[in-house]
């Protein structure tokens, strides 16, 4: 069989390809502005009062390309998550982490990384705080933490 | 709108095949489609390929696989919907068919994911999402998607860890009689629940592996199918359908919302019912995959997918015998090929040439094929049938 005969000749290639991209955010860029000023903000058209996450500046719903920001606030529920131990080849440099999807209190919903807690201890429907973060290159995202008991 | 039946289906050992390369492999699964048809490779006016690439060096898989085989001055695209590429070639191959433009058109899946070390793979289906807010920043992986739908299965109906082991135990049993499967051996509940995490609560055994592999099938308008024929397999109804990119965009985490569209809409183009279906191939890239699509086919209720598995329901003498093959499980699962790959299973289940000990007993002449393209991003649903 095929997968036992690891022996077959193979040419390694010489050429290599390294992809970076220059992602543009300009038209939403207040998004990672307010976030480096620990607000979560997103977009809602002021046609039809649609709010989108991701936050976008064109409206899915009737297609308007006018739009406020609002501030949708930082508390969340845990809706799903799972716990990633086998990451990606870019990724080689973290730890296994957590990732979870959570609802704010307009329904919006986040995916992002659940900080703080052990895996085992996260439950659905536990409260969650939304935290802004900045990578080692300086670009900015976000987390969640478990909320403090209130 | 023309009949359009399948005459001719090819496949190639499913694996780690460092033994050929893209344009080989396909070779594999197109000789043996247009041998099997019996077909001059002239009559051939329309070629679709399926492939996602990415993982293998050449950029224009269609051009590539068609130079080699000897097909020349074809009308030919690649097609990609993830992992339901395959699915969508067929959809394509099958419209121009219907539709007169050809009499004769050839779908071809073909995936090479071993050319890139393992985690580049892990990486290229990581970003089949939304790169910008489920990758730069959360590294999300194939496994991690469904693993959320997974943890939202288990909360919301109390399907456990081992349910979901069961299906792949099927898996594997059906893939041990099948020669074209990438893995041959039986495994056991506790063998799948000790290995190793890789999205909790998804393991190694949940996942389908990385693989090299390649289908084909003819397809042929009414008269070139009489002509070729006497068993045509024809396709009775698409469905396809698409949800978000982002992952947090859904409604919900039980199921699949563009398998149901995609389900009801076949049903409804085939006019039939879930209850006539005598076999199917269900998209199990994970085992919850599996549990989740009996319940948005309408094989059971909402929630009641891990009864069916652990009451051996899918299994050959139950109400409905799925991946027979061994399913992207053990079968494997080259991500343009399995669409195509699924319609070679079900043709040959449909003409009583499945083999033995894996063929599901045919009443109704109806079997299903159900491809979805990364977590239901993209699903195709397509029914196919024997007989007059």
């Amino acid at each position: 069989m095929q997968e036992e005969k690891q022996q077959q000749p193979t040419l390694h290639s010489r050429r290599s390809l390294t992809l970076r991209f220059d992602i543009p955010i300009s038209r939403t860029h207040e998004f990672w502005d307010a976030l480096g000023e620990g607000r979560f903000l997103t977009t809602r058209c002021t046609a039809c009062g649609n709010e989108s996450f991701p936050p976008q500046a064109d409206c899915p719903r009737c297609m308007s390309d006018r739009f406020e920001w609002v501030d949708i606030g930082r508390e969340a529920r845990l809706v799903t998550y799972t716990y990633v131990q086998v990451t990606p080849a870019s990724f080689v440099n973290d730890d296994p982490y957590t990732i979870a999807i959570g609802e704010f209190a307009n329904g919006i919903k986040v995916l992002a990384w659940l900080e703080g807690v052990p895996v085992e201890r996260a439950k659905v429907g536990m409260k969650l705080t939304v935290e802004a973060r900045r990578s080692s290159e300086g670009n900015p995202y976000y987390v969640f933490v478990p909320s403090l008991p209130s | 709108m023309n009949r359009v039946a399948i005459v001719g289906a090819g496949h190639s050992k499913f694996g780690k095949r460092k033994d050929v390369n893209l344009a080989e492999l396909a070779f594999e699964s197109i000789k043996q489609a247009v041998t099997d048809a019996g077909i001059e490779r002239k009559e051939i006016k329309n070629v679709v390929v399926g492939s996602a690439g990415g993982w293998y060096e050449e950029a224009l898989p269609a051009v590539v696989v068609n130079e080699y085989a000897g097909l020349r001055s074809v009308g030919t695209m690649r097609v990609e919907a993830a992992c339901a590429s395959g699915s969508a070639a067929v959809k394509a191959a099958h419209d121009s068919v219907a539709t007169g433009e050809s009499d004769v058109a050839l779908a071809v899946g073909v995936e090479k994911m071993t050319e890139v070390d393992t985690m580049t793979s892990v990486e290229l289906i990581g970003r089949a999402g939304s790169y910008m807010w489920e990758f730069e920043n959360y590294g999300m992986t194939f496994p991690a998607y469904y693993a959320l739908y997974a943890v939202s299965h288990m909360n919301r109906f109390k399907t456990t860890e081992e349910d979901m082991a069961r299906v792949a135990v099927k898996a594997h049993h059906y893939g041990s009689l099948n020669p074209n499967a990438q893995f041959q051996k039986e495994i056991t509940v506790e063998k799948v629940l000790s290995s190793q995490v890789v999205a909790w609560p998804l393991k190694l055994y949940d996942a389908c592996p990385l693989t090299d592999g390649s289908a084909a099938v003819v397809l042929a308008n009414e008269e070139v199918a009489r002509r070729l024929t006497d068993t045509p397999v024809w396709i009775k109804g698409i469905g396809y359908s698409s949800d978000s990119a982002n992952l947090s965009k859904r409604d919900d985490y039980v199921g699949l919302t563009a398998s149901v569209e995609a389900g009801k809409r076949a049903y409804q183009a085939a006019k039939v019912t879930p209850r006539q279906v005598d076999v199917a191939t269900c998209h199990d890239c994970f085992t919850i995959a599996e549990i989740m699509a009996y319940e948005d086919l309408g094989f059971c209720e909402k929630g009641e997918g891990a009864r069916l598995v652990r009451e051996g329901q899918t299994e050959i003498g139950g109400k409905i015998p799925v991946n027979l093959d061994g399913g992207l499980k053990a079968k494997g699962h080259p991500i343009g090929a399995t669409g195509v790959s699924m319609m070679v299973e079900i043709t040959k289940q449909l003409r009583g040439e499945a083999g033995r000990n894996r063929q599901a007993p045919i009443k109704n002449g109806i079997g299903l094929v159900h491809n979805v393209g990364g977590t239901g991003h993209y699903a195709y649903v397509t029914v196919l049938s024997r007989g007059a």
